[in-house]
């Protein structure tokens, strides 16, 4: 009989530990370091992978990492080649040339080709508000060789690098063209991009955690990185977006280093976020966010100007932000029709904000409106705070000034559903709605849906002005800057006085994040994961 | 026996259907429109209206309602919406988390809501009695959700001795899965404890008045044996009875502890559904949980044979 040592029970022991311990050893060994793996929790779950296909902002953050863009906004809001290499313009205005850069490779390792670009451009602007303007200014898109495309205009139209370098929803993203031939209303579910990262679909679980790896192959410009232009170079290998719904779990998360940012703290855990060393506050996108009161051109009473203007009178900013932001550094009122601190901003047509809150001002307007007592709908997002503060807010400035108002609680979900209804407000229909958008979008006359005052064709609350109409296609087609400015400040004179919608303030949102995150870019709209460092 | 299983699972097909129909309907008529969602902000009513067709959100509802039940019959539960994934993959993905979460809260929530209930049975009117059921209406009565943010904050924030949030796969080894369980199965089963403790505690008590309880004790049977062998042997088929309709506690309660502590479970699945109007996602759901529910009541029913000999079904 064979005697068992000591020596051998340990040989033993250790080889079974071993045997054992192989498949966690082999996953270590194939997960990225911890030290080069970002964490990240956002304000919300992306609903697809076709950035095309939806305009939330989930989706553009996805299409940031996967996919390039043919230009990128700058750190000065000036839009800088990113696919293209070299470009040019005619004479005439009439025909941009366009040339790929060197180095520019599908995931899959082929290369991007103007074959992948020409379709990519003309599913986007089949979707996009901005592509769409643009289109209707297109005679051709045609490719001179792979390398080489050009945009043929039939009208001069200054517009054409900042739409394709926008980073409002829908970004032009470009895809390879098996996706980009798809239906524009169907959805692209193979995720094949160009861009810094790769979607590691082996560890991605929809609804809970997407992983996006580095992307070996990605060739980054030599230009500094500055907005989402610039060089993307990719410092991290991993970086995994979590999906956590509860804000509280987030915040408690990131203080237990379980996460190492969090988009979306809210205001009033801010302090507790700002005691803890571990942690610090940055605004990543120092334009913010801007908030729209939006009223229905449709219905009595705001089918009238009068009534319209009456609104101007009666919303104090500075209480809508302090109802949700207390006396944060964080808010401020916005008296321009294209938000504070954007290119664009201006002062024309703005003296009934100087002159404050004047309720017996909006009740004369009311009257001359000729307001007569009936339920005014004004739809409150109860799930969402600041909303549902601005609601309450609001309902209670109206009722001053003689409104009788019907405070309809519903969730979101429930108020982007019945927004679209051009019913009466007693059938289903509504007379004001509460929302917000991106300031860079606000500052931007024809990007934003909501700028438009088509009509039938218009965003929800459908207003419709002709001067307004022609003066936004006239911004479209200027030639420099100053012009933009000049129109800029005719819209919005003339914008006060229709008034399309109005503002309850506007915010910035603070991110947080563990004190070893480095280098996040400030950009509007998205958030960039290349020249990050984790230290 | 059988042919009394057999007839409780025919029964079960007229409930599904009625859950099956309520459910389609409440979801259906409530407000809400997941092509707005999808859409997104910035997207115009002609944007709006193109995806509800594409997704066919633009058909009567009547027919909507008879291809999902199709689809039902053939233990199809329909494609998510938002990924186009099927919902009985998405399930299944899910069900590993809910399912240890549901097996470490009953497991812990049974066994200390039976000792707490045998203790205080066995010791009425003193201050121990007293203690335990005061925790047990404080057990019942603070949400689940406090229970948890009170959890992570003294445990996992102060103490850092487990953490946060987030779900370790078994395989990954049993140590972390317990770790990341422990405050979900602890926030969700204190309101089952409560539950079972008072049950447990009411029931030893009638059982404990009883004559042959008094017998016993006259034959000189020790206090423990008297208590673990004979009275709560007696008092075990009400006591499983709440433990079977509690099924449907802990399930509303798993809803809500996932979202608490980031578990990526069915309880999720269904709160992410909700917020999107994904409605092939939350029938599948509410079917799969009604299923759950309905069969634990039978094998509640069942165990009853084992528990009390007199019953013969």
């Amino acid at each position: 009989m064979t005697r068992i040592t000591r020596r051998t029970a340990l040989q033993t022991g250790l080889a079974a530990g071993a045997v054992l311990a192989a498949p966690s050893v082999v996953r270590a060994q194939a997960r990225p370091s911890p030290a080069k793996t970002v964490r990240a929790v956002f304000h919300g779950d992306i609903p697809t992978y076709d950035p095309i296909w939806t305009t939330a902002n989930m989706a553009a953050y996805h299409g940031g990492m996967v996919y390039d863009t043919l230009f990128g906004i700058d750190g000065k809001q000036d839009p800088q080649p990113q696919m293209v290499g070299k470009w040019g313009v005619s004479d005439d205005k009439l025909t941009y040339t366009f040339e790929l850069r060197d180095g520019l490779k599908w995931h899959d390792g082929t290369a991007v080709t103007t074959a992948d670009v020409i379709p990519s451009l003309k599913r986007w602007a089949a979707r996009d508000g901005g592509g769409q303007h643009m289109m209707q200014r297109v005679k051709d898109i045609s490719a001179k060789d792979e390398k080489t495309f050009s945009i043929v205009l039939k009208e001069r139209y200054g517009l054409v690098l900042d739409v394709l370098a926008k980073t409002s929803t829908s970004v032009c993203f470009i895809m390879r063209k098996k996706e980009a031939e798809t239906d524009p209303m169907q959805k692209v579910t193979e995720v094949v991009g160009s861009g810094p990262f790769t979607l590691n679909l082996q560890e991605t679980k929809p609804g809970t955690q997407y992983v996006y790896d580095r992307n070996p192959n990605y060739v980054p410009r030599s230009e500094p990185p500055s907005g989402i232009a610039g060089g993307k170079k990719v410092n991290l290998d991993r970086v995994i977006f979590i999906n956590m719904p509860d804000a509280q779990t987030a915040v408690a998360a990131l203080q237990a280093g379980e996460i190492d940012f969090y988009e979306v703290p809210p205001t009033d855990l801010l302090p507790q976020l700002e005691g803890d060393k571990n942690v610090k506050i940055e605004v990543l996108n120092p334009l913010g966010n801007v908030g729209y009161i939006r009223p229905n051109f449709l219905h009595p009473p705001f089918d009238n100007v009068k009534a319209r203007q009456a609104l101007l009178y009666l919303v104090n900013q500075a209480d809508h932000m302090k109802a949700s932001f207390g006396n944060s550094k964080y808010a401020r009122t916005t008296p321009s029709l294209f938000g504070m601190g954007t290119p664009m901003e201006n002062a024309a047509n703005t003296d009934w904000f100087k002159g404050g809150q004047n309720f017996e001002k909006a009740k004369q307007l009311f009257k001359e409106a000729g307001y007569d007592g009936r339920p005014v709908v004004l739809m409150q997002a109860t799930n969402i705070a600041i909303m549902s503060n601005a609601s309450q807010l609001l309902a209670q400035e109206l009722r001053k000034a003689g409104v009788n108002v019907k405070l309809e609680a519903m969730d979101w979900s429930n108020v982007v559903q019945r927004r679209s209804s051009k019913a009466a407000p007693d059938a289903g229909g509504w007379n004001i709605f509460i929302t917000w958008g991106g300031g860079t979008a606000t500052g931007n006359p024809i990007l934003l849906a909501a700028h438009s005052a088509s009509g039938d064709s218009a965003w929800f609350g459908w207003p419709k002005d002709a001067k307004h109409e022609e003066m936004r296609n006239k911004w479209a087609v200027a030639a420099t800057a100053e012009e933009r400015k000049a129109i800029a400040r005719e819209i919005q004179d003339n914008a006060w006085n229709f008034v399309p919608m109005l503002y309850y303030g506007q915010w910035v949102q603070p991110a947080a994040m563990r004190t070893n995150i480095k280098n996040l870019l400030p950009v509007p709209e998205i958030i960039p994961w290349w020249h990050v460092e984790k230290t | 026996m059988i042919a009394y299983i057999v007839r409780r699972l025919l029964s079960m097909l007229p409930v599904m259907a009625i859950v099956a129909l309520f459910v389609f309907l409440l979801l259906h008529l409530a407000p809400g429109d997941p092509a707005a969602i999808i859409a997104g902000e910035n997207a115009t009513p002609a944007n709006i209206a193109q995806i509800r067709k594409a997704l066919g959100l633009d058909e009567p509802l009547w027919k909507q309602f008879l291809v999902w039940v199709g689809s039902l019959l053939q233990g199809d539960l329909g494609r998510s919406i938002f990924w186009g994934d099927p919902v009985t993959i998405l399930i299944a993905q899910r069900a590993q988390p809910t399912a240890s979460l549901a097996l470490t809260t009953l497991s812990v929530a049974v066994t200390v809501a039976i000792a707490l209930g045998v203790t205080a049975a066995a010791r009425p009117g003193t201050l121990l009695d007293r203690s335990v059921m005061g925790f047990a209406v404080m057990g019942f009565s603070v949400p689940v959700f406090v229970v948890g943010y009170v959890l992570i904050f003294v445990f996992a924030i102060q103490l850092k001795w487990l953490p946060v949030q987030g779900y370790t796969p078994i395989a990954e080894g049993v140590g972390p899965w317990l770790r990341n369980l422990t405050l979900p199965s602890i926030a969700l089963g204190m309101a089952y404890v409560a539950l079972i403790a008072r049950i447990t505690r009411a029931t030893m008590l009638d059982v404990l008045a009883e004559d042959y309880m008094r017998t016993a004790r006259a034959k000189g049977v020790a206090p423990r044996p008297m208590l673990l062998k004979h009275a709560l042997k007696n008092a075990a088929v009400p006591i499983v009875t709440v433990i079977g309709i509690g099924v449907a506690l802990l399930i509303g309660g798993v809803v809500i502890t996932e979202t608490v502590f980031n578990i990526p479970g069915i309880g999720r699945l269904v709160v992410d559904a909700i917020a999107r109007r994904d409605y092939p996602i939350i029938q599948g759901v509410i079917i799969v949980f009604s299923g759950i529910y309905v069969l634990v009541n039978l094998v509640v029913d069942l165990s009853y044979t084992v528990l009390d000999p007199r019953i013969r079904y």
